[in-house]
């Protein structure tokens, strides 16, 4: 049967499907959420490249470590820095943890795949045998556990992959803004299409790991694999962060007893796209950490309409959530319209036709999503 | 020293209701709070003047008036009236703090307010039932202005219903006045020259039953509470915490002064229907109020049935008792005004004040956090929660209610109960959960706005913790008014009196055999 909010569903799923046909984005153009977007990009810029590079020194310093206590400090720990730590005056490296666990919880692309394999297995027993060549303790535990120190290299290669993934996010969002403040970018689309490029470009980077001990070089995820950054990294975390998210370490949580979680990961609907800004925290990855982390860097231009809005600054949390998730959607753009499988301007009427039906996957995907409201 | 009280607040009524010229609400705001916070702080030091060990009045003014009516000027203070000054002058001092700047007729609206305090003030001084009928009559019209100028939309409507009631209230209380000199051969309205112990029990029945209407219209009891949910809705929050805070005192303090006080044997007679009677309006206050879905009512409700622990306690009339009076009557006036100021709080950002439609007020970002946690905290001592004013006096009043009548009080108790019913559907409705799309972009709340409120939150919060410090000052009043022989005979049962119906000095005897 055909219920009233099927048709609506329906009808809206036509609308943004033909929007994005007719190379529009998900989110409608205007000169306000231009502002917004770009806006809210470049703190993400500045933010993502302070992750990107803590993962970056957590993959290659702190592998194999039991207890990595200064794991955020980038090595550089000193009395200053152990206060201001403590006094929480730092950026919430969690956040970009609890991304990483998000995508190896729900896993997919070649990196998965690959991390899972014999071949690893056997370099990951060759670096634990080189790491703890002195340590009989260890080298007894893992003999009697194998799989617990392969996991954490697992890890180590996914702090790896999303610190690079996020290297190369980082740098498009603050080319974003600078183009921006030079009035290069002025729409949505053209925002859209700058985030695709670059994507694009990046398509093949390869993803790679390497790790040093004792002077020698260990390879975790060679090149040789063929892991590259957009079906390998930046695929899975959209699927994962924006879409499918975990439905815990927020402050709604659910209760899978009481059927509230879908047995099915695959439609797990608590990402980024997905959660209400209102309660502060939602479902899934709490974006508190992120909101606060993106306010210190928030560009005076955009930092100045949160400050007129009605409540100031009171909400600025919740404003910048739903700017962020406006940008998300413009990102979410870029990657379904890169990941389409014919070009968007063919005039081959059986590809258009694909292309139609990839879009109309898309939209279904969406349908509980926040696109109707970031478009209000 | 008393008479500066009153006039204080006259004059400061008069300045700002005469100003010769017009002037914005912001300055008669000031003006009025001006002479509010100097009557505080003349309050203040009055009770530094005040003895808290003595029992009897203190700091007397008399000046004669109109003997041929047997009318004078006398002021006096005790521990009974102390606490409620003290009340009056800080809650006027809140109320023109949470006035709207920009209310219509500025000067004519805070000139009411200062006279509506001259009258509390005057009542809950006078020493002559006279004085203080004139008094309490004097509060009745600046009231009813403010209601039916200053309120909602049926302001005309529930105006115009609490003069009628409160006329009916007069009209009682002055014909239990009358009767009291009258029928007493006494030489004048003056409360020291009232010696009704002689009258024969019925016509001091007859003349405690006009105490009960006429006050417990004011307080109001079941069944003569019907004016004041609806004027309580229809007020402004500034009137509706005075109206809370302390005009309801005026009818318990009437109560105990004039009809506990002067008539204690037909009051040690009536006392097992009184409880009876506080029980019927602690059930039925907090039945109404788990009905409603309109918070400015169910708070309303919710007074109804709190007044109603201080006619249980008042009937008991045992020392702790009638302590807990005091203290219930202070901490309503604390719980009640916080509440209706962030009722009033809620409203006026909102724009609504219906459980249908606020959803999840605490949100801490969008929603009204501070006045979301002031109301739990609110409700918190409502329901007699410990650590705060509520539970000190509810416990006082139990603890002290139970010995005389233990099946009044463990019902009356049920109502602690179903005060944390009603209470948590409140918070649970209005600010538990998501903000709904109704009030999902709220104005901010400047710190000018809930400061008022968080007055109150602290003085509940310090009071619960430390209760010795308003305890104190009543004690030997309290204790004073109860060791008289007729409050005594309470605790026996209302056949040995039905038998001795025409032995006025009945109590005496059954003072006797107690010891």
């Amino acid at each position: 049967m055909l219920t009233t909010q099927d048709k609506l569903s329906n009808y809206l799923l036509i609308e943004f499907v033909q929007r994005l046909q007719t190379g529009e984005a998900l989110l409608k153009d205007s000169t306000e959420n231009v502002l917004e977007v770009v806006g809210i990009l470049k703190s993400y810029g500045i933010v993502l490249d302070a992750y990107s590079q803590n993962l970056m020194y957590i993959a290659e310093h702190q592998f194999l470590q039991f207890f990595p206590f200064f794991k955020y400090f980038n090595g550089d720990v000193s009395w200053k820095k152990l206060f201001r730590h403590i006094w929480h005056n730092r950026i919430n490296f969690e956040y970009a943890e609890y991304c990483l666990k998000s995508m190896m919880w729900h896993g997919g692309g070649g990196l998965d795949a690959y991390l899972d394999s014999n071949e690893f297995q056997a370099i990951a027993q060759a670096v634990i045998a080189a790491k703890f060549k002195n340590n009989p303790l260890v080298n007894i535990l893992n003999q009697l556990f194998p799989d617990a120190l392969t996991e954490q290299l697992r890890v180590s290669a996914y702090y790896s992959g999303l610190g690079q993934f996020w290297r190369v996010m980082s740098d498009i969002f603050l080319d974003l803004s600078d183009r921006y403040d030079q009035g290069k970018i002025t729409s949505i689309p053209q925002i859209v299409d700058l985030i695709k490029a670059g994507l694009v470009s990046n398509a093949l980077n390869p993803i790679t790991y390497s790790i040093k001990i004792d002077g020698k070089v260990w390879e975790i995820l060679p090149k040789s694999v063929g892991l590259t950054f957009l079906p390998d990294t930046a695929v899975p975390y959209v699927e994962a962060v924006f879409f499918r998210g975990t439905p815990f370490l927020g402050v709604v949580s659910y209760n899978a007893q009481a059927y509230q979680i879908p047995p099915d990961q695959s439609r797990f609907q608590y990402g980024a796209l997905y959660a209400d800004p209102l309660p502060i925290g939602s479902a899934g990855i709490p974006p508190t950490l992120l909101m606060q982390d993106m306010r210190h860097y928030l560009p005076e231009y955009l930092h100045k309409i949160y400050r007129n809005s009605r409540r100031g600054e009171d909400d600025l949390l919740i404003q910048i959530c739903l700017s962020f998730q406006k940008s998300m959607f413009c990102v979410t753009t870029a990657t379904i319209l890169g990941l389409l499988p014919y070009p968007l301007d063919t005039q081959d009427i059986s590809e258009q036709q694909a292309n139609r039906m990839n879009l109309e996957k898309w939209m279904k995907r969406l349908q509980n999503s926040q696109l109707l409201e970031i478009n209000k | 020293m008393l008479s500066t009280l009153i006039f204080l607040q006259l004059l400061g009524a008069a300045v700002v209701g005469f100003y010769p010229s017009a002037i914005s609400g912001k300055l008669a705001r000031f003006i009025s709070l001006s002479f509010a916070i100097a009557n505080f702080l003349w309050t203040v030091f009055l009770v530094i003047q005040f003895n808290p060990v003595e029992s009897g009045q203190q700091l007397t003014e008399t000046l004669p008036w109109i003997d041929a009516l047997g009318l004078n000027y006398s002021l006096g203070i005790d521990g009974l009236s102390l606490p409620l000054l003290v009340l009056n002058g800080l809650l006027i001092c809140l109320a023109i703090c949470s006035s709207d700047q920009d209310i219509q007729r500025p000067k004519f609206y805070y000139s009411l307010i200062l006279l509506l305090s001259a009258g509390v003030t005057g009542a809950f001084l006078a020493q002559n039932l006279l004085l203080f009928f004139l008094f309490y009559e004097l509060e009745l019209i600046p009231l009813y202005l403010l209601i039916a100028i200053w309120g909602g939309q049926k302001r005309g409507y529930a105006a115009t219903k609490f003069l009628i009631y409160t006329a009916f209230s007069g009209i009682a209380i002055l014909a239990s006045f009358l009767g009291m000199v009258w029928l007493s051969r006494s030489s004048s309205f003056s409360l020291e020259d009232l010696h009704l112990s002689a009258l024969p029990l019925t016509t001091q029945l007859l003349l405690l039953g006009g105490i009960l209407v006429g006050f417990g219209i004011k307080i109001p009891l079941i069944p003569f509470h019907t004016w004041l949910p609806d004027a309580h809705v229809e007020a402004s929050t500034p009137i509706s915490v005075l109206l809370a805070g302390i005009l309801l005192k005026l009818g318990t303090y009437g109560l105990l002064r004039f009809g506990m006080n002067l008539l204690p044997t037909a009051w040690a007679y009536l006392a097992p229907w009184l409880a009876v009677w506080a029980v019927i309006s602690v059930l039925y206050g907090a039945s109404c109020a788990i009905a409603q879905t309109d918070m400015k009512k169910m708070v309303a409700y919710s007074s109804v049935g709190h007044m109603g622990y201080i006619l249980l306690a008042a009937a008991a009339a045992t020392p702790l008792s009638v302590l807990g009076c005091v203290m219930q009557m202070v901490s309503h006036g604390l719980i009640s005004a916080l509440l209706f100021l962030l009722v009033g709080i809620v409203y006026k950002k909102t724009g609504s004040r219906d459980l249908e439609v606020l959803r999840g007020l605490l949100n801490p970002q969008r929603g009204l956090p501070i006045v979301g946690s002031m109301m739990i905290l609110g409700v918190m001592a409502s329901a007699g929660t410990p650590g705060m004013v509520g539970f000190i006096s509810e416990f006082i009043v139990f603890r002290g209610s139970f010995p005389v009548f233990p099946v009044q009080t463990l019902l009356s108790m049920i109502g602690t109960g179903l005060t944390a019913v009603y209470f948590l559907i409140l918070v649970n409705r209005a600010f538990f959960g998501r903000l709904s799309a109704q009030v999902i972009d709220l104005p901010r709340v400047y710190w000018s706005e809930q400061t008022p409120a968080l007055i109150l939150a602290l003085l509940i919060l310090f009071f619960g913790i430390q209760p010795n410090w308003l305890i104190h000052w009543s004690q030997p009043t309290i204790a004073a008014m109860v060791y008289t022989p007729n409050l005594l005979a309470t605790s026996s049962s209302g056949k040995d009196l039905q038998q001795n119906l025409e032995t006025p000095d009945i109590h005496i005897k059954i003072h006797q055999s107690h010891f």
